[in-house]
């Protein structure tokens, strides 16, 4: 099916990574040479075939996008250069995958990439001193979220911790991940990590980083071709929102919307791929913080309302647990570097469906969401089906 | 107005009044919609719920209920007190008219409470020659709940 009325059937053809940290040593161009090739070569195509590309990129100047593309050749494709915000990297794969159901492009390459190094050198940086907007950090937003679910339900900050503890192991699982720890890392250690916002600590959020990510994008048909005998893996869900007004919206200082934007869009999602929650095998969130991720259990409707905490006392969104969450560590331990971190959630799901995701595989997986939020905001979500 | 008084301007203009009696509590400066009677902070032009274009400013508060809030360990972006630099409150306040804003907190973590009432009031976080540079904030109302 398509996500289109009367559209093609699109498929992730390839899919490559630079691994997220910090690396000062490396431009946006070499990074996105080595995920994109490797992208291609997943793919089984030469950058010959590539009709269009979208690139996503947040703290590069003007004028990167269609630069860093040059690494690839100059073959004269139609390059367009999107940003919005952390959901930057997700947006360009909503822009390709319409553009492939509709029939206008056969292959787009869909790239995400930055460096955060240099750029932000501390929490303050790119703050106007006149804007009253600037006295309230990211962290401070998501942490009065946390302090409201603590209120309403009880939260503990061990359920946080639990969160995180779980994120950073299976980090330790990925290659291409930021934070790789390699022992457990015990749930007392993020507590007592330093303290940002009140109750969220530095361990229970994302690191600033460097990296660059990469799919291709293409008809269900020419996926059939290029690779016979492995698992297709189609795009049966994508959705972009902004937010929508209801008394006590926010106008100034937050992040993102309320919790609706999910909602809503997850909606929409289930519609297109004709599945609900209980289909999804696993997730891949938004989680900056991790109180995030714990309203996106329920927004995404993986657990009740009000279930959440219960069900992470039982692991049920650990690996081998219920429906794995961040199976590649999340942006807690995998990374956030900007815009290629919504393409690392399509890596991630990608491989998973194929069944290539080595220690963090989760068996039997046939659909796997990939949801992030964008700053300012929006809201962007896609299915991934095992075909 | 005491004559030590000093005189006060806003860190950005357009946001909330800085009244000449320092003992008078700041307003917010928004919008409110002719057309469907929705109020909104900051001001804007265009009606956010019905799209009207029937809007008029309006001045909301003092008065506030805390929604939720939390206690930043890094220092006041631009200000020079000493009470800053550790750290400061901040939260999601409900204004009776509607709208939630998003503000510092006078106080320590200790003080806050998810519910409690609130009222607005001008915090100087530098001097700009002889007049104090002043924010926004809101703080427990005297012998409200602790
Ligand atoms: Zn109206």
């Amino acid at each position: 099916m398509s996500i289109l009325k009367n559209g093609r059937e699109v498929a992730i053809l390839g899919v490559g990574m630079h691994r997220f940290g910090l690396w000062p040593d490396s431009t946006n161009a070499d990074m996105s040479r080595v995920a994109g090739l490797a992208a291609l070569k997943d793919a089984g195509l030469s950058f010959k075939d590539v009709d269009a590309a979208y690139v996503g990129q947040i703290f590069a100047p003007v004028m990167a996008g269609v630069r860093v593309m040059k690494e690839f050749g100059l073959t004269g494709l139609p390059v367009q250069r999107l940003d919005n915000a952390s959901a930057t990297g997700s947006a360009c794969l909503y822009e390709a995958v319409g553009s492939v159901a509709s029939g206008r492009y056969d292959v787009a390459m869909v790239l995400g990439f930055d460096k955060m190094t240099g750029i932000v050198a501390d929490s303050s940086a790119n703050t106007d001193p006149a804007n009253l907007e600037d006295a309230i950090l990211p962290a401070a937003f998501f942490a009065m979220w946390a302090t409201r679910r603590m209120h309403e339900r009880g939260t503990k900050p061990e359920h946080l911790a639990k969160i995180a503890a779980k994120n950073w192991h299976n980090g330790g699982l990925n290659p291409m991940a930021q934070r790789q720890p390699d022992k457990p890392v015990p749930i007392e250690k993020v507590l007592s990590s330093r303290m940002v916002a009140w109750p969220m600590t530095t361990m229970m959020s994302c690191p600033i980083g460097d990296g660059a990510a990469c799919a291709i994008v293409g008809p269900v048909e020419l996926a059939k071709k290029l690779n016979p005998g492995r698992p297709i893996v189609k795009v049966v869900a994508s959705a972009l929102q902004s937010e929508r007004y209801d008394r006590g919206h926010l106008f100034m200082g937050p992040v993102v919307g309320p919790g609706r934007m999910t909602v809503d869009t997850s909606a929409v999602c289930y519609e297109q791929a004709g599945l609900g929650p209980k289909d999804i095998d696993l997730v891949q969130v938004h989680d900056a913080f991790a109180i995030e991720e714990l309203e996106y259990y329920e927004l995404l409707g993986i657990c009740g309302k009000g279930e959440a905490e219960a069900c992470i006392d039982r692991g049920d969104f650990e690996l081998g647990g219920r429906v794995p969450f961040s199976t590649d560590g999340g942006l807690i331990a995998r990374g956030h570097p900007g815009g290629p971190t919504g393409l690392a959630q399509i890596w991630e799901t990608t491989l998973q469906l194929r069944g290539e995701a080595g220690k963090r595989q989760v068996a039997n997986a046939r659909n796997g969401i990939c949801h992030m939020m964008g700053g300012g905001s929006v809201c962007v979500m896609h299915i991934l089906q095992k075909g | 107005m005491s004559g030590t008084a000093r005189a006060r301007r806003p860190l950005k203009q357009g946001y909330f009044t800085v009244p000449e009696n320092p003992a008078e509590p700041p307003k917010l400066m928004g919008t409110v919609c002719k057309d469907c009677g929705e109020y909104f902070f900051p001001k804007r032009v265009v009606c956010a719920k019905c799209l009207s274009e029937n809007t008029a400013d309006a001045m909301l508060g003092p008065q506030g209920t805390l929604y939720s809030y939390t206690f930043v360990h890094f220092p006041l972006f631009g200000s020079t007190k000493v009470e800053h630099s550790t750290g400061y409150g901040v939260g999601q306040v409900d204004l009776p008219e509607g709208p939630r804003v998003q503000v510092p907190l006078a106080g320590k973590q200790e003080d806050f409470k998810v519910g409690m009432p609130l009222v607005a009031e001008l915090d100087p976080i530098r001097e700009d020659g002889d007049k104090d540079v002043v924010i926004l904030r809101f703080a427990p109302v005297a012998g409200g709940a602790k």
